[in-house]
């Protein structure tokens, strides 16, 4: 199956001038499709632009396992630590996906050899390698990302901090990416391991960003279904119903004859509110394995305890074990028997009752604005402070004493202790206003059904400020 | 078909540089002298032994993998240089006479700190044995192994101030400086009792007697020297008022089962010594304290300094450890 | 013609003063005499004992610093104050605990992988912000439950 689709150019002006039509004549409510500025569009469509900056994200990644692998053992001043923790982390977390969702899938580095070996080449297709199977059904779904997500949890005092398992880990990542492409079809890691897809998905749904198609008439009368073909996420634009699986790649715009596609900007929060019916219990789980994750991680990295610490840290020990079946318990038992109990709660006191699978995967969805805050809340105590140490670690990323920048031994450290507590207030509380607000939509007009679920939202907001501020 | 070939020429330049850069800069730093700190219990320095030749510079460059050391020459005039973790120190180093030399950690870095030292064996082309007379406690065959108790001891700490102003006149052969390194306090105490000029006098007295002779033989240069040096080296496990309570005090004294950073087999359980005790402290000369100071050892954890300070460093040292057992202020 | 969408301005402004109110109102505090306090801190890797301090505003605090293994530092957040301690030489740090809230203090010399996160508390007088952001989530809520838009 080919990943790789040209438009003829013979073809192409004809398919401008019909395009722009389209474009121009569907307008959505509150969509506005970024593909009319004009020079965005080449700039996409155009396979270049992506590839270069694609090249250059996987040469960092190579440097950074390099640095992680043989630099200095002291993370604070180890590229590989700082840049992949504190830099792309506060990126991430802070930019890619509040503003653009899946942002970083489409020039992350990790799927790219996969790809190649699958086309058989960068930019033109060759004779690829690869048994291209379908993934198992059974494995489908993101259990295996809240599974990725948790081990990364466990482990993640030694991993944040020590530049040789960073080093590791990012091999690991990289030989299963690549190994997985050899195996199944499509980019098996990003659609059902990648942790970082894992959540970033879930969260690309309340972000202004989404690949969506214009005109579903057009898709109807056209047979050959190019932009299926053209996705290596195997999926179908046409059939979309939120932002959670697409990685923003850009494949089906290039592949779509008709220009059928649009990157709209669109309102926060556009996929959540509105009701759903599929049992989807693996992206509830998801949600709520994300938001015990960041009161796990506040609790360890950012709180006062140091036995907890040490805890985490001590890896194999007998302590270590406590804190594991700690996190898991909150992860596994607490949170998500809480939010059931409340959607339970729900429930009895109102008139219908729907199955209680679909209610809590349903009433999910609330949850997902404070989760986003609460990291980004998290992110600015963890990781803000530490950004003096990016200047440091340009300046020599291996700890061997080079001065790449001449910038010396100086460390200079941001004072954000002024404003952060402010700022992690701000967010907390824009994250239960809309948590709230979304949970309130889907209170499918009757406001008791809801009135557990933002106790919850409440507790969790208090559980947070109380860590990062209290 | 170029554009393809272009796109792969590109991928692998970016590749080979982020490959290349790390090991590049690998293969310079392996050309000169890294050394690596490491607290003791984890490879302590490494490399451990160094060879030059007189005269000629060592350049060394220094960096630590885990916490913070420091770097220094013993008995040296060498300032110590801050070994930082995650960040390189260049240190040149020029030796104008043949010998063994012993660099060490200066900043506490475990409880094994004191273990972190290695060689620098400086060649020349005459290397000449100097004879290095023996220490004072092996001259006067001193067991500084044995246990020792005070016969005597003062009701309160003696005061040097009060000595000073009993206006007593002492018998010049107890004021010489060899007179003081060969004799424990309670020596003197019981020799100055015997005198018939200094019969009338309580027992307090003498101590106190005792105590101005032994602060005559101090200076406060001295004092102040052996102060810095105490608190930088003997305080970690010594205590910082010498209770024998430091820091490291309660891993010392665990058994070897129970303390995983025991380095050296044979090393007892044992709370380190105890300064303020009048028991041990008086009935020990400054020569005997002198050899337990640089020989170390005794079955226990305690490190040997000779290597280590210049034998005015450890009389300065002694001196201040006096302080701990009698007041020294000075007559203004 | 497009249809202005109306919105009832009238909660939102109500919302918006109340909120201004709880966070400027000052807090009602009982008057204490500021007295001086020590605290012996041991620090070892990675962690204060005691890791949370508290005082009253104004007290005079000194923090006695005592490095257990390694060398450590302490520095405290929003104070311009830093201080390190080798083992066996205690550091001391005297300030006046003139603002009040909750203050991270922070290690400041390398002394390991979680170095970064070796982290304490000190807690002066009222946490301010905190129990003004408790009200505030309670007000947030609120808001997000009610029908405030049309």
């Amino acid at each position: 199956m080919s990943t790789l689709q040209e438009i003829p150019w013979l073809d192409k002006a004809a398919a401008d001038e019909n395009a722009k039509a389209i474009r121009q004549a569907r307008t959505v409510r509150n969509r506005y499709n970024l593909l009319r500025i004009s020079w965005l569009l080449p700039l996409l469509i155009n396979r270049w632009p992506q590839f270069v900056i694609r090249a250059m994200t996987l040469a960092g990644f190579v440097f950074t396992i390099t640095a992680g692998l043989i630099g200095t053992r002291v993370g604070s001043h180890n590229f590989a630590i700082i840049f992949v923790w504190i830099a792309w982390w506060t990126a991430l977390k802070l930019s890619f996906i509040p503003f653009g969702g899946r942002s970083w899938c489409s020039i992350c580095p990790i799927p790219l050899p996969g790809d190649w070996l699958q086309q058989g080449g960068i930019l033109t297709k060759g004779r690829g390698l690869g048994l291209n199977l379908h993934w198992p059904k059974r494995l489908k779904g993101s259990w295996l990302q809240s599974g990725a997500f948790l081990l990364i949890g466990l482990f993640s005092a030694v991993t944040l901090t020590d530049p040789r398992v960073t080093g590791w880990v990012f091999v690991a990542l990289f030989g299963l990416s690549i190994g997985l492409s050899l195996v199944f079809e499509r980019r098996a890691f990003c659609s059902h391991i990648c942790p970082i897809g894992g959540f970033t998905g879930i969260y690309a749904q309340t972000a202004p960003i989404e690949l969506r198609v214009i005109d579903t008439e057009i898709c109807a009368k056209h047979d050959d279904k190019s932009c299926y073909r053209g996705c290596p996420w195997g999926l179908y634009p046409v059939a979309f119903r939120d932002s959670a699986t697409c990685g923003l790649c850009m494949e089906c715009l290039r592949a779509c004859p008709q220009d059928n596609l649009a990157l709209n900007l669109r309102p926060f929060g556009a996929d959540i509110g509105k009701p759903r019916t599929a049992k989807r219990l693996d992206e509830a789980f998801l949600t709520l394995v994300m938001l015990g994750s960041v009161l796990a991680f506040t609790s360890v990295f950012v709180g006062p305890w140091g036995w907890l610490k040490s805890a985490a840290y001590a890896i194999g020990s007998l302590r270590w074990v406590g804190y594991a079946l700690g996190f898991l318990a909150l992860n596994l038992i607490v949170l998500p028997g809480l939010f059931s109990l409340a959607v339970w709660a729900g429930q009895k006191y109102t008139g219908k009752k729907f199955p209680l699978n679909r209610e809590i995967a349903n009433q999910a969805q609330a949850l997902l604005p404070l989760g986003l805050m609460a990291w980004i809340a998290f992110t600015v105590s963890f990781a803000l402070p530490k950004w003096g140490y990016v200047v440091a670690v340009i300046n020599d990323p291996l700890g061997w004493g080079w001065n790449l920048l001449g910038a010396g031994n100086i460390l200079w450290s941001p004072d954000v202790s002024g404003f952060s507590p402010v700022l992690q207030v701000i967010l907390l509380l824009i994250g239960l206003f809309w948590s709230a607000n979304v949970a309130r939509r889907l209170a499918d007009s009757d406001y008791r059904r809801t009135v557990p679920i933002q106790v919850f939202c409440l507790a969790f907001t208090l559980g947070m400020l109380w860590l990062l501020i209290g | 078909m170029r554009k393809e070939w272009f796109a792969r020429i590109f991928v692998i330049l970016l590749l080979a540089a982020a490959i290349s850069i790390p090991v590049a800069g690998w293969w310079k730093r392996s050309q000169g002298i890294v050394i690596h700190a490491r607290m003791a219990e984890t490879g302590g320095w490494t490399p451990e032994n160094l060879t030059v030749q007189v005269g000629q510079p060592l350049h060394l460059r220094l960096t630590s993998d885990d916490v913070t050391h420091s770097f220094a020459i013993g008995q040296s005039d060498q300032p110590p240089v801050d070994v930082i973790p995650g960040e390189m120190t260049d240190v040149t180093l020029v030796f104008d006479r043949p010998g063994k030399y012993t660099f060490y950690c200066t900043r506490w870095c475990s409880v094994n700190h004191w273990r972190m030292r290695g060689t620098i064996e400086v060649t020349g082309p005459t290397t000449t044995t100097e004879a290095v007379a023996p220490p004072l406690y092996v001259t006067l065959g001193l067991d500084i192994d044995a246990k020792h108790q005070a016969e005597f001891v003062p009701a309160e700490t003696p005061s040097a101030l009060r000595g000073a102003l009993l206006h007593q006149v002492i018998p010049p052969a107890y004021q010489s400086r060899e007179y003081y390194l060969i004799h424990t306090p309670v020596e003197l105490w019981k020799a100055l009792g015997g005198e018939p000029a200094l019969q009338k006098l309580y027992d307090q007295d003498v101590w106190d007697l005792v105590a101005w002779v032994w602060q005559a033989n101090t200076t406060s240069q001295e004092l102040q020297l052996g102060k810095q040096l105490y608190a930088a080296n003997c305080a970690a496990c010594h205590g910082e008022q010498s209770g024998g309570n430091g820091v490291f005090a309660d891993q010392l004294a665990q058994p070897k089962s129970k303390n995983p950073t025991g380095m050296q087999a044979g090393d007892m359980p044992v709370k380190p010594a105890n300064f303020t005790d009048p028991n041990t402290m008086l009935s020990a000369s400054p020569a005997h304290l002198q050899g337990k100071i640089i020989r170390g050892g005794m079955g226990t954890s305690m490190p040997y300094w000779g290597p280590i300070f210049t034998e005015k460093q450890t009389w300065a040292l002694i001196a201040y450890l006096w302080t701990f057992q009698i007041e020294m202020e000075k007559l203004p | 013609m497009p249809v202005i969408k109306t919105i009832r301005w009238q909660p939102w402004a109500v919302w918006v003063g109340l909120a201004l109110a709880v966070l400027f109102i000052p807090f009602p505090t009982a008057a204490t005499t500021p007295t001086d306090r020590t605290y012996h801190i041991e620090a070892s890797r990675f962690e204060y004992t005691p890791a949370v301090l508290t005082a009253n505003p104004g007290d005079r605090v000194t923090i006695e610093l005592t490095a257990t293994d390694v060398v450590h530092g302490l520095s405290i957040d929003g104070y311009n104050l830093v201080t390190t301690a080798d083992p066996g030489q205690t550091a001391r740090l005297t300030f006046v605990a003139d603002r009040q809230g909750s203050f991270r203090f922070r290690c400041t010399v390398t002394c390991g992988n979680m170095h970064p996160f070796m982290i304490g508390k000190l807690e002066v007088g009222h946490n301010t912000l905190f129990w003004r952001a408790i009200v505030l989530s309670g007000m947030t809520l609120v808001a997000g439950i009610w029908k405030l838009k049309k």
